[in-house]
């Protein structure tokens, strides 16, 4: 099903890395189309984006339920979508390659449901690895901006 | 317009095509075929203008498929249904033009270009229930799927079709009983159909024969020489580049309506278009060059109407997108005014129902059906059918309006509530007895047109009566629009006097509509225009 994994070396501690990604309010504006999110508790959020398909740009709502905050080497989410029939999850995971170099791997993973299913998902099949890239490229731009 | 001839050419051809759709690549390539060298101008940055966003469906009479279907048609019998449905609104030196010369098209097509169609199983004339209609079978033809490894690196410059999935007419590509296991197969294999078909095999055709795209260039003017012949355009890239072209044989405006444009569609049209069916590209470009260079026009106050309906979570090119909705003909729904009243046949064609939409009540002095419009719907209806995106059997999703109530309803929307429940207990009173002596639902052909059986008040009546209530709302839109310059039988645009500009041609969208206002069956817009397209390559092509 529509997966995309993306991941990039970063000139930065784990530590420091761990210090962004485990608050939301830092990353989430980073999603591309991003439009607003909505914090409910530690581990629960809802959100709406405009997804960019090429040729259409669609606005879809989610919620996403944080399954494990491992400090500091990996968050694992589930996604569900709200206003379509979508759902999946992902992760960021964090390894160590030395005290100022930490290799990050953002993965993401959408599954269409329901009739138009097979449809949505062979849109997808593009989609979602671009949108992981594009996520993981911008957290660590991010990074290495705050952190100058 | 420009009498100004450059003293050094930046390109020299001999036919200019402005666009890239239908009507434009058939002229393209007929005049290539004649030997002609042919540039095309594409003002996006993508091929196939409004053909490859529609259904690419030809409306052509006595076409080579139905004689191979063993479908009996006439020059009287389709001149006959034409003058018709056009009530004395279209020329009939035109019409028996149209007749004559389209089959002929097909066959021009069919010998010369890849561009294959198929009569589409089980699909019925709009007016069946006319005694002038066919009275078998269908003149709509439906291109069959086309790879897009046939036109190799320009595959990923077709234009995207948001509004009709890769299937076929038959396959229920425009209404409904949708495969979408084969939809996903054909997306993933690059395979084709309706409207990207015709462009592809149309521009595989264009591409065999030599003929030159330029995409993000627009034609912006075109140059006459003393004589007032039309010499060469003045176009401009996107970049901003200037380019004098000339166009020794002459220029074939073929790039599309203006209903994109407000100016013009405020000027000219009987009603404003809100939301069109249409890239966003369709601006006006050859209207307006073809009155600089002292066209007659006709059919103005015309366009291709459609009551447009919006799934607001899409945009296509950073614009809401219109889409085509679905739900009208069913049982279980009426459409209404903000007077809560329903105002017109519900179910009959896309391109005769909005024509309510402008109608003036001298009385009350007001345009009491100016959209959006409202269709009202029950849970029935919802179970039973896709309507816009939604999918029976799913949830409604939070941009549609819902209430347990009619007044509920009616106060969410802003329609007069009393009016509405007054409407709805009149419509399911009417549904009790199996008629609806208002406006006639279940007795028009198009309100049956994916079943067998034709229209009937089991089928087309049905109460409104199972909550949750749902409104939709319907806008004032359009698929194209279809006056521009008159031309004549051979395409060439005409002054008042009748006289043709020398040098200067138009089809398809850009021109005025050789029917008239008629929108006869499906595939009313592509026939023609590609029928007047090829006359034109024909005509400019061997002269």
């Amino acid at each position: 099903m529509p997966n995309g994994t993306h991941t990039v070396e970063v000139p930065l501690n784990i530590n420091k890395i761990w210090e962004f990604v485990h608050d939301m309010n830092n990353w989430a504006p980073l999603v591309p189309g991003y439009i607003t999110h909505e914090i409910i508790n530690e581990n629960e959020s809802t959100w709406q984006f405009k997804g960019d398909l090429g040729f259409m740009k669609k606005t879809v709502k989610l919620k996403i339920d944080i399954r494990e905050w491992n400090e500091p080497v990996s968050v694992i989410f589930d996604l569900k979508g709200t206003s379509d029939n979508f759902k999946g999850g992902g992760h960021f995971k964090a390894t160590v390659i030395d005290d100022a170099n930490t290799s990050m791997e953002g993965f993401l993973d959408i599954t269409a449901g329901g009739a138009m299913g097979p449809m949505v998902n062979a849109i997808l099949k593009n989609f979602v690895p671009k949108t992981a890239q594009e996520l993981t490229d911008n957290i660590v731009a991010k990074l290495i901006e705050v952190n100058k | 317009m420009s009498y100004i001839i450059p003293e050094k050419w930046d390109l020299e051809t001999d036919v200019v095509v402005l666009g890239t759709g239908g009507a434009a690549l058939v002229a393209a390539v007929t005049a290539a075929q004649e030997g002609s060298s042919v540039l095309a101008l594409e003002k996006t940055h993508q091929i196939g203008g409004t053909t490859a966003y529609s259904g690419g469906v030809a409306w052509v009479p006595g076409n080579r498929y139905m004689k191979e279907a063993g479908i009996n048609d006439t020059k009287e019998m389709a001149i006959k249904y034409i003058e018709r449905l056009s009530q004395g609104r279209a020329d009939s030196d035109m019409i028996e033009r149209f007749v004559d010369k389209g089959p002929e098209m097909i066959d021009y097509l069919y010998e010369h270009t890849p561009t294959r169609f198929k009569m589409p199983a089980g699909y019925p004339e709009y007016y069946g229930h006319l005694k002038e209609a066919l009275p078998q079978g269908t003149r709509s033809l439906d291109p069959v799927p086309f790879s897009l490894s046939e036109i190799g690196e320009w595959a990923d410059t077709l234009r995207q079709n948001p509004i009709f999935p890769p299937l076929t007419l038959e396959e229920g590509g425009a209404i409904g009983g949708v495969d979408f296991g084969k939809i996903a197969e054909r997306m993933e294999n690059n395979i084709v159909t309706m409207g990207r078909s015709l462009i592809a095999s149309l521009f595989k055709a264009c591409l065999d024969r030599g003929v030159v795209t330029k995409l993000h260039t627009a034609g912006k003017d075109l140059i006459l020489n003393e004589a007032d012949e039309v010499i060469g355009v003045i176009a401009e890239t996107s970049d901003g580049e200037k380019l004098y072209i000339k166009a020794n044989k002459g220029v074939i405006l073929a790039s599309g309506g203006f209903e994109w444009n407000k100016q013009l569609t405020r000027s000219f049209l009987k009603g404003d278009i809100t939301h069109p069916v249409s890239p966003p590209g369709n601006e006006g470009d050859a209207l307006m060059m073809s009155m600089k260079a002292g066209a007659s026009l006709g059919n103005m106050s015309e366009a291709w109407w459609y009551p447009t309906m919006v799934d607001p979570t899409f945009e296509y090119e950073d614009k809401v997108m219109g889409q085509l909705g679905g739900g009208r003909q069913g049982p279980n729904s009426i459409i209404v005014n903000k007077h809560g009243k329903r105002f017109v046949h519900e179910g009959t064609t896309y391109n005769d129902m909005p024509r309510s939409l402008f109608e003036f009540d001298p009385v009350k002095m007001e345009f009491a059906n100016k959209g959006p419009v409202w269709m009202i719907f029950d849970q029935q209806l919802k179970d039973s059918q896709m309507i816009i995106t939604m999918m029976p059997g799913e949830d409604a999703p939070d941009w549609v309006d819902q209430a347990s109530s009619l007044r509920e309803l009616a106060e969410k929307i802003g329609v007069d509530a009393d009016g509405l429940e007054a409407q709805v207990k009149r419509w399911n009173d009417n549904c009790e007895q199996g008629i609806d002596p208002d406006f006639h639902r279940g007795t028009t052909k198009f309100e049956a047109l994916n079943t067998p059986t034709g229209p009937s008040p089991a089928l087309n009546l049905g109460k409104i009566e199972k909550g949750p209530f749902y409104a939709l709302p319907i806008y004032q839109g359009a698929l194209g629009t279809n006056g521009g310059p008159r031309t004549d039988g051979n395409s060439q645009v005409l002054r008042h006097d009748n006289t043709p500009i020398k040098g200067l041609y138009a089809a398809g969208n850009a021109a005025m509509n050789p029917l008239g206002p008629l929108y006869p069956s499906a595939g009313g817009t592509i026939g023609p225009g590609m029928t007047f397209g090829y006359l034109a390559g024909k005509h400019i092509g061997t002269n």
